[in-house]
Formats: structure tokens, sequence, C-alpha cells
């Protein structure tokens, strides 16, 4: 039981999101700014993968 | 005029058969041989898996699509390559039997100047007793097994109403498997249903997996850089697994799978037990099973084959030690070392090795992930190799071939935490290159400004995008080809 201890050990200290954190995660705006920033870096990738 | 088979119509198989299509008009002639009449975007299977979408969202019929771009369309299995023709056939052929319902069981004959074997993997829920939905779990590896799991998911949240307890498993059913980030995405989705359904303080709900930290996800996990600061993807993702309240069991094979017990041994050798009321455990891959034989009749499929099953292409196969990896060891053109004319590509070829650190229990029982090659690979795969083969016929066999490594590819991966507009979630995750290369990149192995990873509403949306997206695609409506794999 020993690995199953350590990793729940890691699950409790690992750092739980800020309010802020989590109200930027769900806020419209801000998600709407992430999406095109996440698309455009998925895109670059993407055109990157063909030869 | 040459014929092209390709065997298999996921993501890679059709991918190539339309880019074949697009590149040869009816110039020649191509052949998709499929023991299922759909196609599936696996991706979304997750959000059948917890009622949020239908088998119909998720899948099409393969057969009209192919009639309208003249792409012949056998519904059946290959059971045989015969790569040097027999005694009567000078060509390569395959054997293959219907599945289609007219003629099922009837047998029949394929030659071809140039194969692709796009299988994609057997789901080898046999390698443990008890897994399965034949036997005492779930799965949502095919959009029926999805249905499925939905099914039993929504009795388990009745009995949550009713006020009863319930633990609900959700992982890998065997220390070989891949595709982590599946389990992981069901894991949370189920989870999001069970908030959203009011009943998740009655849920011990457990991700079990053969990760040996959390976030390894079968690439020997990443590092991200943000805010000023290097992640890893351990951290954020036991971070995750905080903030949602879910218990992580990892380093495990699970040996058997009894009604309502889990049987599994951990990396230390020890095994435990664990209750369930509900439990989904993904099965491991292997190839599907093919045979190879020579002119002479000689059976040679272990030349063909590797042990697990899948085609070997031309990767360094030659056994190394985990520090001796290298970027180079992993496939280019994924052209069959034996046959030129014999391509292997998507989940059917096979890997060099794998990309998570290799370990095993005192025990000798390997416990350590698979490489995942599917998705976004699979789909470049599958077209560098309609691309190779276009190159072949134009330029004759010395034409250059079109390359595609996963040392030089990058990859991104959504994994889906929720769904809703405005309440769901998912990890957007980017990675380059998907074959970690210390040389180049050193330290983590991939460059840090193409790997990334957030979570938010706006991963689910890029989801959601991806789904209408790739069906799309794949139904070859106007402009398909402009939406890159």
């Amino acid at each position: 039981m020993e690995s199953m201890s350590e990793v729940d050990r890691n699950i409790a200290e690992a750092p739980l999101p800020t309010k802020g954190t989590l109200r930027r995660r769900k806020s419209l705006g801000y998600q709407m700014t992430r999406f095109v920033a996440f698309n455009f870096r998925m895109l670059k990738m993407v055109t990157r993968a063909h030869h | 005029m040459a014929r092209i088979v390709i065997l298999g119509a996921g993501i890679s198989g059709h991918t190539a058969a339309l880019h074949l299509q697009r590149q040869l008009k009816n110039k020649h002639e191509i052949v998709v041989v499929s023991p299922n009449s759909n196609w599936n975007w696996i991706p979304s299977n997750i959000w059948v898996g917890v009622g949020k979408m239908s088998k119909s969202q998720v899948t099409f019929p393969l057969a009209p699509i192919y009639r309208r771009k003249h792409i012949d369309f056998r519904q059946a299995k290959a059971v045989a390559i015969h790569p040097e023709g027999d005694a009567s056939e000078s060509k390569g052929f395959v054997d293959i039997v219907y599945t289609d319902p007219t003629k099922t069981g009837e047998e029949a004959t394929l030659t071809y100047d140039f194969l692709i074997v796009a299988t994609g993997p057997k789901l080898n829920f046999a390698a443990t007793p008890g897994l399965g939905p034949e036997g005492n779990s779930w799965s949502v590896c095919t959009a029926n097994h999805a249905e499925q799991s939905a099914a039993a998911l929504e009795g388990i949240i009745d009995a949550l109403k009713r006020g009863e307890r319930k633990t609900l498993v959700i992982g890998v059913g065997h220390g070989t498997c891949t595709c982590e980030g599946a389990a992981f995405e069901y894991t949370f989705n189920v989870e999001h249903e069970l908030r959203e359904r009011g009943v998740r303080d009655l849920a011990d709900v457990v991700y079990l997996s053969n990760e040996y930290d959390l976030g390894d996800l079968g690439v020997g996990g990443m590092i991200f850089a943000q805010n000023g600061f290097e992640t890893s993807s351990k951290l954020w993702t036991e971070s995750l697994f905080r903030e949602r309240g879910v218990r992580a069991i990892l380093r495990a094979h699970v040996e058997q799978v009894d009604p309502g017990v889990i049987h599994y041994e951990e990396l230390d050798g020890s095994r435990h037990t664990l209750d369930f009321d509900f439990a989904m455990l993904l099965p491991p891959f292997r190839g599907v099973e093919m045979k190879a034989y020579a002119k002479n009749g000689d059976d040679i499929t272990d030349e063909l084959f590797a042990p697990n099953g899948f085609l070997r292409v031309d990767a360094d196969y030659a056994s190394k030690p985990y520090d001796e990896w290298a970027p180079e060891d992993w496939p280019k053109t994924y052209q069959c070392p034996r046959y030129d004319n014999v391509f292997g590509v998507g989940i059917a070829f096979a890997p060099p090795h794998a990309i998570s650190e290799p370990r095993k229990s005192p025990n000798g029982t390997v416990i350590s992930p698979a490489p995942p090659r599917t998705g976004m690979p699979s789909g470049v795969m599958g077209r560098t190799v309609a691309l190779s083969i276009v190159e072949r016929l134009r330029h004759g066999d010395q034409a250059k071939l079109h390359t595609a490594s996963m040392a030089d590819m990058g990859a991104a991966c959504i994994a889906s935490a929720g769904t809703g507009l405005r309440q769901g979630s998912a990890a957007a995750i980017t990675m380059f290159p998907i074959i970690p290369d210390r040389r180049r990149f050193p330290g983590s192995g991939r460059d840090l400004k193409e790997t990334s990873g957030e979570i938010g509403l706006s991963g689910h949306w890029t989801k959601l995008l991806l789904h209408y997206l790739f069906i799309y695609k794949a139904k070859a409506r106007w402009g398909w080809f402009l939406i890159p794999e």
C-alpha cells in the first residue's frame, strides 16, 4: 500500500486553484480569448506536422 | 490502372482513402476493407458514455460516402496477406471474409499494387479475465460500448439518488494499456455528471491506472512553462484530482475483474482488491489477427508482424535500454522494410518501444503504458502514406517518400473534464514533439514554447469544435481537405 499512500499524499499536497483561477476558467470573455489563443497554437502545430 | 487496398476505415485508413481519391481521381482503383459499416469519431465516445450524446451523433455509415467518392468499399475483415502472391497469382493479395450482412462469411481475395494496413487495434479484453462488457466491467472503446456504459451509469445514479453509497472505478484494465487520456476524460466526465445530478457526495470516484505518476498519459509526462515557472503535468493533474475529489491508484496491473471486485498488482509486487459498483476499464490493445504467407505458402506472420500483432515498418526494433532510446528509432515513412508497396499506419504500425519509462514489478509483471498513437498522429500518418503512394504512381519506384515521424510531430490533446457550453471544462494540451528528444530539448525533451496545458471552458469549446469539424471532414463534404489532420 506504500505507493498508494504516496499517490494520496501527492494529491493532498497538490496546489488548489484560487477562487480567481476558478472564476477565470468559467469567464466567457476570458475563455473566448483562450479559445482563440489555443486554436491558433494548435493550427501552428498542425501546419508544422504536414510535410 | 493500379489498385490500392486499404485495410481499415478508422481515422488513418479513412484519411488515406480520401486523400488518395482526391489526388488520383478515378485514374486508379481505391478499395477500402473494413469489418465495420460505420465510421466513429472515437474521442466523442466519452460523451456517449455519460449519456450526453447519442450513438448516431458520433457515427455515420461509410458506404454512401465511398459511393459518392467512387471508392470501392468492402464490409469485410482481412484475414491474411500474401505480399508475394502465390503459385497462381504474381501480385500481392489479401484474403478477406465478408461481414456485410448480405454475404456474411463469404471469402474473397483482393490483389493490390499498394497495401495500407490501417486496421487499428484488437480490443484485447481476453488479456484480463473478467474484463469488458462481456465480463464484469464496461468500456467506451466503441460507440456501442459507450452506450452500454451510459445505461449502467444511469442505474448507479438512480441508486445514489435513493441514498445508497457507490464506488465508481474508471481506468485501464491491464498493466500494458494505452489511452490513459481517455480513461482520464471519462473519470472527470462521470464526476461532472454526478455533481450535475446532485449525487456526488455519495459517490467514491477512483481512477485506476498503470501510469507511474498522474499526468504521464503514456507520453512520459510533460513539462509546461506557466506563470514564469516550469510545471510538470504530474503536479498539474494532481491539482485537478484534489480539486474534484477523485482518488487515484497508480502503478497498477489489473489481474482479474470479478463481479464487484477488481484484483490488481502494484509495481512493488503487492496484490490488492478493490470493491466497485461501476467499473469502466479500458482494455489493452494488440494487432488484429492476420496471417502472412510467402509465395511458396510458408507462414511469414512473424516476419511481417511484431509479437504484439502490429505491422513492422521502418522503425528500429533492436532491443535497447531506456537510456538509449532515441527519436530516430521511430518510423518516418511507415513503409514495410521487406515489401516496399506495403505500409502500416495509425495504431496498426508496431512502435519500436514505449514512450514512458518501462517498469516491471518484482513478479516480472510489466506495469507501464504503451505509446498512444491515435487521433492527430494517425490522421497525419494516413495522409503522409497516401501522398507517398501518389508520388510512387506518378514518378515510379524511386520517388521520394513523404515522412511524418512522431519524433518530429506535435500533438494537441483535448481531455474533456465535463460537458456543457457554460459549465463544461477540458484540459487542453499541446506537445512538441510527441517523442521526447533530449538532444534538441535538454531536460524534458520537448519544446517548452510548444508544450502547454490549460484547464477551462474554452477547452470544452475546442473539443466540441473538433467533434463537428472532423465529422464534417470524414463525410468528405465541400472543402474537407482544407481541415488539417
